[in-house]
């Protein structure tokens, strides 16, 4: 680790067709450490993509991803999902009792040594404004907003230090808009790569905007 | 002893009772009189065929032939099984095969020889007719185990890639789905077992009383039979999903679409290189 920044996320010209259809065209850019970041582009440039490419779910048909400076293979990716807080785009969750499922999370090996106390939870619970009875309720059962800010603090839970969020604040009010995003951000060793429509990340004077649609950083 | 021998002549009487689904198909319509003969045609001639064959089995009485028909019954059986399954029989047949034969020969050899204690534990009447059964009662489980494994995770493959996310390695991203799959393979097994006797009075038992056991021996050849119908039928669920995984999911972890037959794809034309996930 040492003292120097460290770049967590890396692409190096990655490029990505499906079925013909270029999606990534020749894409590079570096997070450093404690980065907020920002992809932004139209509906269909790829943004979710290149969150996929991170976590090995599809490779790219050419370039070099890295994380922490080491290349992501077939091996290296299942080390790097353990240092990831994601949340897809339509936070995707288990089915069943939300509080098993949670238990379910931190049962995994690589959880075990987080905290996942009830006060914790209920600390997260408190701060995101959401009741207590949703513990108990059916993931299924929760509103999209609901869902989202459940996907919210297990993110918050698995404490990892990088973040992929896939349009996070989409479905709640503009006040939990701002609470969820003032939360990220003001976590200044947190390296977040953020997908997001909503202004109110902007607001943060040292957040960037890296352009899909360019592939390029905006100014 | 032994049962009754019913001659051949008498034997048409049984099929008088056909008289009963016919003639209610034909008041109600059900359209049932043409699939009906078809498949007690069927029955007949295969049950006649293997019949003479199992006689000559019999007489034979050699260990070899013996496990040579194993085999052949395991092929039928892995076939019906991955039939169902959605499954590419070519990509995934080997290793459920070497499951199921593992599992149904040893679990056969051991009931010869720990609990009938035969002097050969490869006699055609005990290995053949306890394989048969054990195979037949693993089959349904199986097919319902590992198909809804299988598809569960390719239809909600977010919530699937999710779980990877988290960080989950390869036994622990598959062990909610094995979980819910063996559930669902298991559940009716165990539900039959437990209604065992009173509501349904299974075949064995028929078998050995009518062949002239007495009824305590029946219930003796049941009991073991239930339990290693149980056995068989877990193993081979689960060791069957264990032994196709390599298959079926590359070293990211991502299950493979092209493991599905074309017909269960119904996914727009993409590179086969991916997963149709998103
Ligand atoms: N697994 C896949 N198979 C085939 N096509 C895919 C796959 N994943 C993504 N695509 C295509 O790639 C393009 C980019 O998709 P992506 O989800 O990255 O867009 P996005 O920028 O996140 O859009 P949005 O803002 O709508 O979420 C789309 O045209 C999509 O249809
Ligand atoms: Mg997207």
């Amino acid at each position: 680790m040492g003292g120097q920044k460290q770049i967590p996320i890396s692409l190096k010209n990655v490029s990505l067709s499906f079925s013909g259809k270029k999606v990534l065209d020749d894409i590079s850019f570096e997070v450093k450490s404690g980065e907020k970041i920002i992809l932004s582009g139209k509906s269909g440039s790829g943004k979710s993509t290149i969150f996929n490419i991170i976590l090995g779910f599809v490779q790219p048909d050419s370039g070099e991803l890295l994380f922490d400076s080491e290349k992501i293979d077939d091996k290296h990716v299942w080390e790097v999902r353990k240092k990831i807080s994601y949340i897809d785009q339509e936070s995707s969750l288990g089915i069943g009792n939300t509080l098993d499922y949670l238990m379910f999370i931190s049962g995994l090996k690589t959880n075990l040594q987080k905290e996942f106390s009830l006060n914790r939870i209920n600390e997260l619970l408190e701060y995101f404004e959401l009741e207590n009875e949703v513990l108990n309720k059916n993931l299924e059962k929760l509103s999209g907003g609901e869902r989202q800010r459940i996907a919210i603090m297990i993110s918050i839970l698995l404490e990892r230090k990088v973040f992929l969020l896939d349009e996070v604040t989409s479905a709640v009010d503009v006040f939990l808009k701002k609470k969820i995003a003032k939360y990220y951000l003001n976590k200044d060793d947190w390296t977040c790569l953020i997908i997001s429509h909503d202004p109110i990340w902007l607001e943060n004077s040292s957040t960037k905007i890296f352009e899909m649609d360019t592939s390029s950083w905006a100014q | 002893m032994g049962a009754i021998d019913i001659a051949f002549s008498s034997l048409l009487f049984s099929f008088f009772l056909l008289a009963i689904p016919i003639l209610l198909s034909i008041k109600y319509g059900f359209g049932l009189i043409k699939p009906l003969l078809l498949a007690v045609f069927r029955m007949c001639i295969q049950l006649v065929l293997i019949g003479i064959f199992l006689k000559y089995l019999f007489i034979w009485n050699n260990s070899i032939v013996n496990i040579c028909w194993i085999i052949i019954m395991v092929t039928a059986a892995v076939f019906s099984v991955l039939k169902d399954s959605a499954l590419r029989v070519r990509k995934v047949f080997m290793p459920v095969f070497i499951t199921f034969f593992i599992t149904i020969f040893s679990v056969v050899v051991y009931l010869n020889f720990m609990v009938i204690k035969l002097n050969n534990i490869f006699d055609a009447k005990y290995l053949i007719i306890l394989s048969g059964m054990l195979l037949g009662s693993s089959l349904r489980g199986c097919i319902v185990g590992i198909s809804y494994f299988y598809k569960s995770i390719k239809k909600d493959s977010k919530r699937f890639l999710y779980i990877l996310a988290l960080g989950a390695d390869r036994n622990e991203v598959i062990l909610p789905y094995l979980k819910e799959s063996i559930q669902l393979a298991l559940k009716p097994r165990i539900a039959t077992m437990a209604t065992m006797g009173i509501v349904a009075l299974p075949g064995m038992m028929t078998g050995v009383i009518l062949g002239g056991g007495s009824p305590v021996d029946a219930i003796k050849y049941q009991i073991m039979v239930m339990v290693s119908v149980v056995a068989c039928a877990t193993a081979t669920v689960i060791l069957s999903v264990l032994v196709t995984l390599k298959i079926c999911f590359d070293k990211y972890g991502i299950l493979q679409m092209d493991v599905f037959t074309d017909s269960d794809k119904n996914m727009p034309a993409q590179k086969n290189k991916t997963w149709s996930g998103l």
